[in-house]
């Protein structure tokens, strides 16, 4: 009976093909923007740790107190040995050093008198390193309006707003004014080499991006760093994960009375961050909510419709001696047959689709051209997560065999009569 | 004397309208006894169908009581009443309710798929029950490539296949041309007298009661004539 059954699904379309690809499109929908919704919010957060906090971030315990400052004084030392470490202990993460600074930009004219002045917000990053990813990860050859990223020591990127209030042009000299980090002063001079809008108006204003072995020249830090960040492999934030991390390294220096011992925080416990985050994750799980909920109406609806639709069907087969109970029962195992395929396909297509979108993204800078105070990421990406796997099953089998086993109780409900009359039998 | 198969005692339906109740059938008798060939004929809403369904246990009485293959109809649970219909009772619609995706062999063999049967024996008995009605060759095509007249042969087969007792037929010419209607009612009165099978029509088509042994003539619900007809007319 069962094979008699399957054979009639195979050869009708409408009970076949067509559910199953209104099932596959629905869980498509549900597992990619569910994907993208959490790839986005996360995009967001990830914005944070690119630009500021890593998904973890070693600092001296001094330089931790009173970061907000960009105290270089009581920076790290012996940055090196401490990074070689870092990548033994935990290759699953990517390290770098970074070296956040303040100073003022002098710009000199022919007779080297100043023509302009302002206040910079410097970052130094690893440019020059043959495997660094910092610039990429930073977006920066993309985030460039004029010229091009640094390729030699002595040159550096300015903010487009910052070059325009200074009148500055790519291969102008500028000078850096500030102090080293034993208090003395430190001048330094740069060629512009591009300038730079990252879209967030608090990184473009007097944004000044250097190598790192310049600013530890510049600053007298050699061997130093501000801050090391850590940036797991997957290039996704798992707080889980980055907690262990930070117990395991903090354990190393737990007994040290050394103020300017390391201390590692995970990206949760740096800016107020956990409190976002949480509002994050709350915010997914009721938009992934609402979506799921809407898709399970309209694929219930399918199953719904579908078993109407068969009601001539089933009037035949009561006719014919078939009980209503085994009737409604290969009414529901059709509908899981139907569901679970339906689901299986279209996790499948919605989880490699997710996939691409995670790694290759969709570029939308040409549409955030004009958006200078919000911190969006560029490029629209997805995020794979475990709950994908099973997420489209809920509209796809569970609302496709809820709508089914409702439309088949008007089996039940109605005098056989009734629905024979119904049913034009 | 040959034995009552279907036995009907003062039976009344009623169903509700609106706020008040629609009388179908009043305080029906009549009995229906192995092999016959009867029609329960009369003009529109005169109870015919109610009547069919009740003996085809699609329906119960609300008064009296209806036996059927020995099963009083009011006691049946829906599984006890597809059980009487899967074994004992074969249905014949004024369409044919082929089941399009089928083929026409498949069609006959649902009923026999009900019953357990082996692969053989439906093949067997779906073959046989094809070749009755003069379409032994068309088992493989689908009901969409047939005729009017060969579907309802289709039909009858699928209601014979399983060799039931009772054959109900509601209007089962209304859709054919006179010619097929006449072959298709000399192929059901050759199976009643070959196989012995009780056929019992719904009908007022007068081609139909050209071929009926015996017409009751039901009229407002109630049976107003039980009129037994020679058998020399029919021939």
């Amino acid at each position: 009976m069962i094979k008699f059954l399957f054979k009639g699904i195979l050869r009708d379309k409408s009970r076949s093909l067509s559910p199953i690809i209104v099932i596959t499109i629905g869980v498509v929908l549900t597992v990619m923007l569910s994907g993208l919704l959490k790839g986005m919010l996360t995009d967001m957060i990830d914005q944070n740790a690119w630009f500021e906090t890593g998904h973890v971030k070693v600092m001296s315990r001094e330089y931790a107190k009173n970061k907000d400052q960009l105290p270089n004084d009581l920076a790290l030392l012996g940055v090196d040995t401490l990074m070689q470490s870092l990548q033994k202990e935990f290759p699953f993460m990517n390290w770098v050093k970074r070296i956040r600074f303040g100073g003022l930009i002098d710009v000199p004219d022919a007779q080297g008198n100043s023509k302009g002045q302002g206040p910079a917000s410097g970052m130094a990053i690893d440019l020059f390193s043959p495997h660094s990813v910092e610039a990429r990860r930073l977006n920066i050859a993309k985030s460039l309006v004029t010229g091009s990223v640094p390729s030699k020591k002595g040159e550096s990127i300015i903010g487009n707003e910052f070059a325009e209030k200074l009148h500055l042009k790519l291969g102008d000299e500028i000078t850096y004014i500030g102090s080293t980090m034993n208090g003395e002063m430190s001048f330094k001079n740069f060629r512009v080499s591009g300038t730079i809008r990252f879209g967030v108006a608090a990184m473009d204003k007097g944004a000044v991006i250097i190598d790192i072995t310049d600013a530890q020249e510049m600053l007298d830090m050699s061997d130093g760093a501000g801050e090391l960040l850590g940036f797991f492999n997957s290039g996704i934030y798992n707080d889980k994960k980055a907690q262990l991390v930070t117990e395991e390294f903090n354990e190393h220096y737990v007994q040290s009375d050394d103020n300017f011992a390391p201390i590692m925080f995970r990206l949760k416990e740096q800016n107020n961050l956990s409190g976002y985050l949480d509002f994050v994750n709350s915010m997914s799980t009721i938009l992934v909510s609402i979506f799921v909920f809407a898709m399970s109406i309209v694929l219930w609806n399918t199953g719904l419709l579908g078993g109407l639709r068969r009601y001539y069907e089933f009037g035949i087969r009561l006719a014919l001696g078939e009980s209503k109970g085994h009737i409604y029962r290969s009414l529901i195992l059709e509908a899981i047959l139907i569901g679970t395929i339906g689901s299986i396909i279209g996790s499948v297509i919605g989880l490699a689709g997710t996939w691409y979108m995670q790694v290759h993204g969709l570029d939308l800078s040409g549409f955030l051209k004009n958006a200078t105070s919000m911190m969006m990421p560029s490029i629209l990406r997805s995020q794979l997560s475990p709950e994908l796997i099973y997420i489209g099953f809920i509209p796809g089998l569970l609302a496709m065999v809820l709508g089914n086993m409702l439309s088949g109780i008007g089996i039940y409900k109605r005098e056989t009569a009734t629905l024979f009359k119904e049913l034009e039998v | 004397m040959k034995e009552n198969i279907i036995t009907i005692e003062h039976v009344t339906k009623r169903y509700p309208v609106g706020e008040g109740e629609f009388t179908a059938l009043n305080d029906v008798n009549i009995q229906f006894r192995k092999g016959e060939f009867a029609g329960i004929v009369g003009p529109s809403g005169s109870g015919k169908t109610t009547l069919l369904n009740i003996i085809g246990s699609l329906d119960s009485p609300t008064e009296g009581k209806a036996v059927v293959m020995g099963k009083n109809i009011s006691e049946l649970n829906h599984k006890d009443s597809a059980l009487l219909r899967n074994l004992h009772l074969g249905f014949i619609f004024q369409v044919y309710n082929l089941l399009p995706v089928y083929t026409v062999f498949e069609n006959v063999e649902f009923a026999l798929l009900l019953q357990n049967k082996t692969v053989t024996e439906r093949k067997k008995a779906v073959m046989e029950s094809l070749e009755w009605v003069g379409l032994g060759k068309m088992a493989n095509k689908k009901p969409s490539k047939l005729s009017g007249g060969e579907g309802q042969r289709v039909a009858i087969a699928r209601a014979m296949v399983k060799r039931p007792e009772i054959v109900l037929a509601d209007e089962p010419t209304a859709n054919l041309d006179s010619a097929n209607a006449h072959a298709i009612l000399k192929t059901m009165k050759t199976l009643n007298k070959e196989l012995n099978t009780t056929f019992l029509f719904s009908t007022h088509d007068e081609k139909v009661m050209g071929y009926l042994e015996r017409m009751v003539h039901l009229e407002d619900g109630k049976v107003k004539q039980d009129e037994i007809i020679e058998a020399k007319k029919t021939e």
